[in-house]
């Protein structure tokens, strides 16, 4: 955040701000004008993404571009409104007011998305109107006289197809124009129109005189409506039918999940196999010293368990990124609407639980489109129980050594995939539930609307797609990145003390080791031992890092899921029972840090995730002690 | 149905009983009333779903949630939500003009 405040405050370049509705191309614009050099930061306190970039001008002087969240108005009703409000009007500590707006709309749809000019022409700012998609808004028999509606406004107009490109340089010669207004006038007057919140019948009319702005602004500008996208039509006639779009919703859910199991695997083993082969390269080379053992054991160990998980980030956003682009994501909320809405969840929802299958801290990020702060809640608040692919290793690790290789129904369907595919299901009952309970409970509200926009059906930019997968690796990497890292370096701390005469402890009496054997008595009704809690308490890093940490204790030297020894031990130390046991205890609990700090992040206190973190591990404990006495 | 109180509404409008959820496919109505309160409306009013607009129904959703189209927009409601917007079936004298 600093960095992007150095970029307003150090210089004296002019600031506008990108406005528009969502589904405008307004975000595709921001990333043409400003390509990659762009910054993503947090405003401040809240949870709305600022997106600012550079653009450079014709004259070859620099602007810095703010990209505001698409927005349907000004009231503050959602979180998004208000930021725009409080960037528009200059409120925001550490940016100043826009020098200039430019307000862009969907042409096709013009009378719906013209709703926002009047309260932006309110501001009284030099303000440039893009029409875009206006290729689309001729070819499909419509029409719009620019310069009446220039007239009409008393802006200037811009006709882009953000698509192709066309008209993104009449944009740029706009923003040369724009200059550094003069602060020393006080502008406090300039405020956008809010609508008064408690009396019901203003509300209505305040939105009705808009409307008929509106429509006198597209009548005097002899705006004819384009004729119905065959296309989308077309799409929607299957992905919105009643038996087809049920099965192309499942089939897009099977491709995602196939993606990131399937298909990241192998780049997963190459990052693990290029980490472990520098870490063994740097043994060698390095004298052995506590600073190797550090750099090794703790540094190179901490992100490797990091960077394994991208590759699988990666291939998830990009398909996520195809089907929100593309529009089909908004049919997929639909279809999902109504079994989310008997568990008390709503349609938005679904991106971020299918994220959850890859990782749970992209998926809380995701959460943020569903408007409704409870329904927003109540989602992150489930989403951990989604089975995320930190928990495979330990699921791969326990099946390989307690349950038989046999067929149970038919060659390919056997008893271990049974048990996996149990665990998943495990996962999506506890979530449901929840849900459901939360919404009875603490998260009570009645039931609010879900209006979901089905914009038309585009063919995804490859550009905006890029940007956005940069974007989305970076929040990863530095979101999980720090806390697993941290995580891990503590934990190697409290393995090298205290100190014996030939250096580091064995794992039994160092720090570590207590603490085991401190939660042993905890931990012994599940049949577990110290060493059990070891792995516990380091898989608070990430899940996966027990499986790791179990190797180390067990001394056994490459510490992969299918080696031999370390199954071996675990067959000696460990019952069936207990082991299903610490299965089920894995489905639940919720053993990752970097949750908890997302968590805490996006509910804006620490209430949410001690709640969701005590009951997460409640419900593993009890779990997996019930799972123990049956087996 | 329902019998709802009468909150605002128009007497002229004796057929305001009609609700979205009960209009057939490609039927356009003409939106009378929202039954909704004014922090629920909100949201339809920000997308020009206002008294005296004009919506239709276009499809029906997998769930049997109506997907309405309005100003050259597609919206996709809750048939929970649908039942909430009264509405009046457009004469073909009142279309005409």
């Amino acid at each position: 955040m600093a960095e992007s405040q150095a970029v307003l405050d150090g210089t004296l370049a002019p600031l506008v701000a990108l406005v528009g509705p969502p589904n405008s191309g307004k975000t595709t614009l921001f990333n043409q004008l400003t390509g990659l050099r762009q910054k993503v930061a947090n405003y401040p306190g809240v949870t709305v993404e600022k997106h600012i970039g550079r653009v450079s001008l014709n004259d070859g002087r620099k602007l810095d571009l703010v990209d505001l969240p698409g927005v349907h108005g000004f009231s503050a009703r959602t979180l998004d409104e208000r930021v725009t409000r409080d960037v528009l009007e200059g409120r925001l500590e550490g940016m100043k007011a826009p020098d200039a707006l430019v307000l862009i709309v969907d042409s096709t749809r013009l009378e719906n998305q013209l709703m926002l000019v009047e309260p932006v022409l309110e501001l009284e700012l030099p303000t440039l109107l893009v029409l875009n998609m206006s290729d689309e808004l001729d070819e499909r028999g419509g029409g719009v006289d620019d310069a009446a509606l220039a007239a009409r406004l008393g802006v200037d107009i811009v006709r882009t197809s953000a698509r192709t490109g066309e008209g993104v340089a009449d944009v740029r010669a706009y923003l040369t124009g724009v200059e550094p207004i003069d602060r020393s006038i006080p502008y406090a007057s300039r405020t956008l129109s809010n609508i008064p919140r408690t009396i019901e019948l203003p509300v209505v009319d305040a939105f009705a005189h808009r409307r008929k702005l509106v429509r006198e602004i597209v009548g005097d500008a002899h705006f004819v409506p384009p004729g119905p996208s065959k296309m989308s039509e077309r799409l929607d006639a299957v992905f919105l039918h009643r038996i087809f779009g049920p099965v192309v919703f499942l089939a897009v859910v099977v491709l995602v999940f196939q993606s990131i199991f399937t298909w990241a695997v192998p780049l997963m083993d190459g990052i693990e196999w290029m980490i472990e082969l520098s870490g063994t390269w740097l043994l060698a080379t390095l004298p052995d010293t506590w600073f190797r053992s550090l750099l090794v054991d703790g540094v190179w160990a901490g992100v490797g368990s990091v960077v394994v998980f991208l590759p699988q980030i990666l291939i998830l956003f990009l398909f996520l990124g195809i089907l929100e682009d593309s529009g089909y994501m908004a049919r997929a909320a639909v279809i999902a609407d109504r079994s989310m809405y008997r568990v008390g969840l709503q349609g938005r929802a679904f991106l971020p639980l299918l994220s959850g299958y890859a990782c749970a801290v992209p998926a809380i990020l995701a959460a943020r489109t569903i408007d409704d702060e409870r329904d927003r809640l109540a989602t992150i608040f489930v989403t951990p129980f989604m089975t995320c692919s930190a928990r495979l290793p330990v699921y791969a690790l326990l099946i390989a050594a307690f349950i038989p290789d046999e067929p149970l129904l038919g060659p390919i369907f056997g008893l271990r995939a049974a048990v996996l595919l149990g665990l998943y299901g495990l996962g999506i009952v506890a979530a449901v539930g929840t849900a459901f309970l939360l919404k009875r409970t603490l998260l009570k509200a009645r039931p609010t609307s879900f209006i979901m926009e089905l914009p038309p059906y585009r063919i995804p930019s490859l550009r905006t797609l890029g940007l956005r997968l940069l974007d989305r690796s970076r929040i990863f990497l530095r979101r999980a990145g720090r806390i697993i890292f941290a995580v891990t370096v503590v934990l190697w701390i409290l393995t090298q003390f205290p100190r014996t005469e030939a250096g580091a402890p064995d794992i039994e009496q160092s720090a570590l080791g207590t603490i085991g054997q401190v939660i042993e008595p905890a931990i012994a009704p599940l049949g577990l031992d110290w060493r059990f809690g070891v792995g516990l308490v380091s898989s608070l890093a990430a899940r996966e890092v027990i499986v790791g940490t179990l190797g180390t204790i067990y001394g056994v030297e490459t510490a992969d899921g299918d080696s031999l020894e370390l199954l071996d031990a675990l067959q000696r130390d460990l019952t069936l029972a207990s082991a299903m046991g610490l299965l089920v205890f894995f489905a639940f609990a919720l053993q990752c840090m970097s949750t908890v700090a997302v968590m805490r992040r996006e509910s804006g206190g620490w209430k949410w995730p001690i709640l969701q973190f005590s009951y997460m591990l409640f419900l593993g404990y009890v779990g997996a002690f019930i799972a123990y006495r049956i087996f | 149905m329902q019998v709802l109180p009468v909150v605002h509404h128009d007497p002229a409008d004796e057929v305001a009983e009609l609700r979205l959820g009960d209009v057939p496919l490609r039927q356009e109505v003409e939106l009378v009333w929202i039954d909704l309160p004014a922090h629920e409306a909100e949201p339809l009013l920000e997308r020009g779903v206002l008294p005296g607009c004009r919506i239709c129904p276009v499809r029906s959703s997998p769930g049997g949630d109506p997907i309405v189209s309005i100003d050259g927009s597609l919206l996709a409601l809750r048939r929970e939500t649908a039942d909430c917007l009264c509405v009046r079936i457009l004469s073909q004298l009142q279309e005409a003009s």
